[in-house]
C-alpha cells in the first residue's frame, strides 16, 4: 500500500535522494541536506506546538509501505506572509467610459497585493517520475486535505495554492520577459530562487509600485495572466475538484494562477467522515469504489487509498492496510469516498 | 517683405482658408466661420486689453507679405492653457529601481497623466503656407510670438510650453496611440483628435489612464516614438530648441509627441533682446539676420532683417531699409527690439539649454 505520512526526523537521507530526481525549475525541493533537515525540524516543531505562528508548516512524505521506498513529498504552510511578505498580483478591473463620446472600455490591471496574507497554502508537491501512475498523484495531493479536515482547528479560515504559469517552447516565461525582467534585472530562476528562500527584500525594492495595465502589455504577456503551465493542468483540475477557484490573484513572476477557497468549503472537509475501523477481506471487484482513508493521529498521521466505502457505519480495511496506516480494529479512521476516477 | 502682426476681423476669409487646409487640424482655429470669427474677435480684444496677469486671452498672429498683402501663415499664443478646464499631458517621470543586495540599479520611465501645464502660456496654432521656401519664414512666424512675449511679459506666465505633432505613419496611424490610447478609447486616433478639440476635454479624465504607464512594458514601436516629433514637425522642433525650449519633461497624451517647455527668462527672445533706435538706410544692411519687433500700442509687428554686429554696446542703432521700416510701422528714431535669429556661439547655446 502507498501511504502519505507526516515526515519523521529519520527521513532526511531518503529525501536528499528523492530531491536528486527533480529537474531544474522546482525551487522548493532541492537536494540540499541542511535545508531539508531544517524543513523536517520545522514540521516536527509544528506538530509539537513549538513553532511560532509565522514558521508553522507541515511536511509529508509518500512511501511504499511494503518497501519503505520514499516516492514523493508535499507540504502545507499554516499561514503565509507573517514573516516575509507574501506577494501576488491582484487582477483588478478598470472601466473607462465617456457618455459624451459613447465610449466604454474595460481592461485588467495588475496590483501588487498582500491579500493572501494569513492564508494556509498547499505547496511543495513532488512525485517521483517512477510513481506517476494512476491515482498516486491524487493521493499525494489530497492527503493534505485529509490532514486539514482532521485537524481543522490548526488552520486559518482560508487556503490557497500557487500554480506554475505558462512557459513557452523554449522554457521561458513570456510574462517574465515582458514585465518582470524590466524591473528585477536578474533571470527568472535567480528571482524565483531568492523569493522561495525567504530573501524577498529585493522584491519590495524593485517591483512595480503602480498598477500595471494588462492590456498595454505585448499580447503574449497578456495571455499569460492566470494561465496554468500545461504540466500543472492535472494539479489544477484536482484542486478545483476539491473546491479551490481562481479568484484573480496571480504570481508576480510568471502570472500563474493562485487558486483559493474557504477551508470550510473544501470537499474533503465537507464530505469526509470519521468511523470505526473493521478488519476484513477487501472488496476484490475491479470496479469496486475506492476511498481515501487516514488515521486520526497528529504525530503519526497516515493516509492511503483503499477499496470500499463506509457501510453500516464502519469502514473495512485488510489487516495489511490497517498495519500500513498504523491502526487496529475499532480505531476511528477518516474516510472520503473517491468521486473521481484517478489518473 | 514678410512680417508678422496680430490678426484682424478683415483676415477672416484667409484664416478660414488656412484653418481648412491645415493638417492636422488646428484646435485654435475652428472650421465653423462663426466660431472662427469669435476667436479672431477674442484675439483683437486680448491685444487691446489691459492685462495684469494671464487669463482667458488668446493672441492670434498672421504672417503677411507686404508686397502682395497676402496672408501666408498663422500662429497663436494661449495666455493660460486650459484656463477653465485642466490641460492634460503625460509627465515623463524617472523612477529608480535599485537593490543593493542584487547590485542592480535602473531608471524606469513612467508616464503619468498630469495637470501641471494647466494655466501656463502655450504656443499653439502654427500653420505656414507650404509654398514658402526656406526656413526663415517659419522661424519668423514661430519666434515672433516670443518677441511679443518679450515685450509683454506680464500678459504671460513665467513658463511657456508648446505641443508638437508626434510620429504617425503614412496612413495616419500613430504607434503610441495604437499601444495606449486605442486600448482606452477603442477608436481611431483621427476620430478622437478631431472630436477632442484640444487637450482639455472632460472625457480625458473619464477615459485616459489614472495610473502611471511603465514605458519599458510598452511595445517597442510605441517606445520608439515617445517624445519624438513627426517629420512634419522637425523644423518646428528645431526652432523651439533654438529658442531655448527643453524636451523630455512631458509628452502628448495621444500621440506621445514632444511637449516642449521653456522658462521665459531663459528663452532667447526674452533674455537676449536689445532695444535699438531705428535709423534710415538706403538699402538692407550687411550683417547677421535678426528678429526685429516693434510694439507700438495696439500694433505689434515683427520682421527679419540683417543688422551689423548686434551686441556691441557702441552701436545702439538699427539701420533699416524703407521696406523694413514700413513693415514694422516705424520711423527714424523709434525704438525696436532686436535679437539674433541664430546664436553665434554654439557652445554657449548648449550651456543654455541644459
Amino acid at each position: 500500500m502507498i501511504v502519505v505520512r507526516v515526515v519523521q526526523t529519520g527521513d532526511v537521507d531518503a529525501l536528499v535522494a528523492l530531491a536528486q530526481e527533480t529537474g531544474p525549475g522546482l525551487t522548493t525541493f532541492k537536494p540540499d541536506r541542511d535545508a531539508l533537515a531544517a524543513r523536517i525540524a520545522r514540521a516536527r516543531r509544528t506538530l509539537e506546538d513549538e513553532a511560532a505562528p509565522h514558521e508553522q508548516g507541515y511536511f509529508f512524505v509518500m512511501e511504499d509501505a511494503a518497501t519503505g521506498d520514499v516516492a514523493g513529498v508535499c507540504g502545507i504552510e499554516t499561514a503565509v506572509g507573517l514573516d516575509q511578505p507574501f506577494y501576488n498580483y491582484r487582477v483588478s478591473t478598470v472601466v473607462h467610459a465617456s457618455q459624451d463620446l459613447g465610449i466604454w472600455t474595460q481592461m485588467r490591471a495588475l496590483n501588487i497585493s498582500h491579500d493572501l496574507t494569513g492564508y494556509a497554502e498547499v505547496c511543495s508537491l513532488f512525485l517521483s517520475p517512477r510513481y506517476r501512475t494512476s491515482g498516486v498523484g491524487g493521493l499525494l495531493s489530497r492527503s493534505r486535505f485529509m490532514f486539514i479536515a482532521q485537524f481543522r482547528e490548526r488552520f486559518p479560515q482560508r487556503i490557497c495554492a500557487e500554480l506554475r504559469g505558462h512557459f513557452d517552447a523554449n522554457g521561458t516565461s513570456p510574462f517574465w520577459r515582458s514585465v518582470g525582467s524590466h524591473f528585477y534585472q536578474i533571470d527568472f530562476n535567480a528571482a524565483d530562487y531568492l523569493s522561495s528562500h525567504g530573501r524577498k527584500s529585493f522584491l519590495a525594492e524593485l517591483m512595480p509600485r503602480f498598477p500595471v495595465y494588462v492590456d498595454l502589455l505585448p499580447e503574449e504577456a497578456q495571455k499569460c495572466v492566470g494561465l496554468t503551465h500545461s504540466d500543472t493542468l492535472p494539479a489544477r483540475k484536482m484542486l478545483e475538484a476539491e473546491g479551490l477557484r481562481y479568484e484573480n490573484h496571480v504570481d508576480i513572476f510568471d502570472a500563474g494562477p493562485v487558486l483559493e477557497c474557504h477551508i470550510a468549503d473544501l470537499r474533503t472537509v465537507r464530505e469526509s467522515v470519521v468511523v470505526p475501523l473493521e478488519i476484513g477481506a477487501a472488496d476484490a471487484r475491479a470496479d469496486a469504489p475506492r476511498s481515501l482513508v487516514s488515521n486520526t493521529s497528529l504525530h503519526d498521521f497516515r493516509v492511503g487509498m483503499a477499496a470500499g466505502v463506509v457501510t453500516n457505519g464502519v469502514f473495512r480495511l485488510t489487516a495489511q492496510e490497517a498495519a500500513a496506516l498504523n491502526v487496529k480494529a475499532g480505531d476511528p479512521i477518516r474516510v472520503l469516498p473517491s468521486k473521481h476516477k484517478q489518473g | 517683405m514678410l512680417f508678422v502682426r496680430p490678426s484682424r476681423l478683415a483676415d477672416l476669409d484667409a484664416l478660414q482658408q488656412m484653418a481648412r487646409t491645415a493638417q492636422p487640424v488646428l484646435h485654435s482655429l475652428p472650421h465653423d466661420r462663426h466660431a472662427l470669427e469669435a476667436r479672431v474677435a477674442l484675439s483683437e480684444d486680448s491685444f487691446r486689453a489691459e492685462v495684469d496677469f494671464p487669463g482667458e486671452e488668446f493672441y492670434l498672429f498672421v504672417l503677411e507679405d507686404s508686397e502682395t498683402g497676402k496672408l501666408l501663415g498663422t500662429a497663436s499664443i494661449v495666455a493660460a492653457a486650459g484656463y477653465s478646464e485642466p490641460f492634460y499631458a503625460f509627465r515623463n517621470d524617472a523612477l529608480i529601481h535599485a537593490s543593493r543586495e542584487l547590485h542592480v540599479n535602473r531608471k524606469i520611465h513612467a508616464l503619468t497623466m498630469s495637470h501641471e501645464l494647466t494655466g501656463k502660456s502655450r504656443l499653439a496654432g502654427f500653420y505656414i503656407d507650404p509654398s514658402l521656401r526656406g526656413d526663415a519664414a517659419a522661424h519668423l512666424l514661430s519666434r515672433a510670438r516670443m518677441m511679443y512675449i518679450a515685450a509683454n511679459r506680464k500678459r504671460f506666465t513665467s513658463e511657456v510650453f508648446s505641443l508638437l505633432l508626434g510620429v504617425t505613419d503614412d496612413a495616419g496611424v500613430s504607434p503610441f496611440w495604437e499601444a495606449v490610447g486605442r486600448k482606452f478609447f477603442g477608436r481611431n486616433f483621427a476620430d478622437i483628435e478631431v472630436q477632442s478639440g484640444g487637450r482639455s476635454s472632460t472625457f480625458i479624465a473619464e477615459v485616459m489612464p489614472s495610473y502611471p504607464i511603465y514605458v519599458p512594458l510598452l511595445p517597442e514601436a510605441a517606445q520608439r516614438v515617445l517624445g519624438e516629433p513627426d517629420e512634419k514637425a522637425l523644423l518646428a522642433y528645431d526652432i523651439h530648441l533654438e529658442e531655448g525650449f527643453e524636451t523630455d519633461r512631458y509628452v502628448d497624451i495621444f500621440d506621445a509627441g514632444p511637449v516642449l517647455t521653456a522658462q521665459m527668462d531663459r528663452s532667447a527672445c526674452v533674455r537676449r533682446n536689445e532695444t535699438r533706435t531705428v535709423r534710415e538706410a538706403a538699402s538692407a544692411a550687411q550683417g547677421a539676420t535678426c528678429l526685429i519687433a516693434s510694439n507700438r500700442p495696439g500694433e505689434f509687428r515683427c520682421v527679419l532683417a540683417d543688422l551689423p554686429a548686434l551686441g556691441e554696446a557702441h552701436d545702439a542703432d538699427a539701420l533699416l531699409s524703407a521696406a523694413a521700416r514700413h513693415a514694422l510701422g516705424v520711423q527714424d528714431g523709434d525704438p525696436v527690439r532686436c535679437v539674433l535669429l541664430h546664436r553665434q556661439d554654439p557652445n554657449e547655446s548648449k550651456g543654455e539649454t541644459q
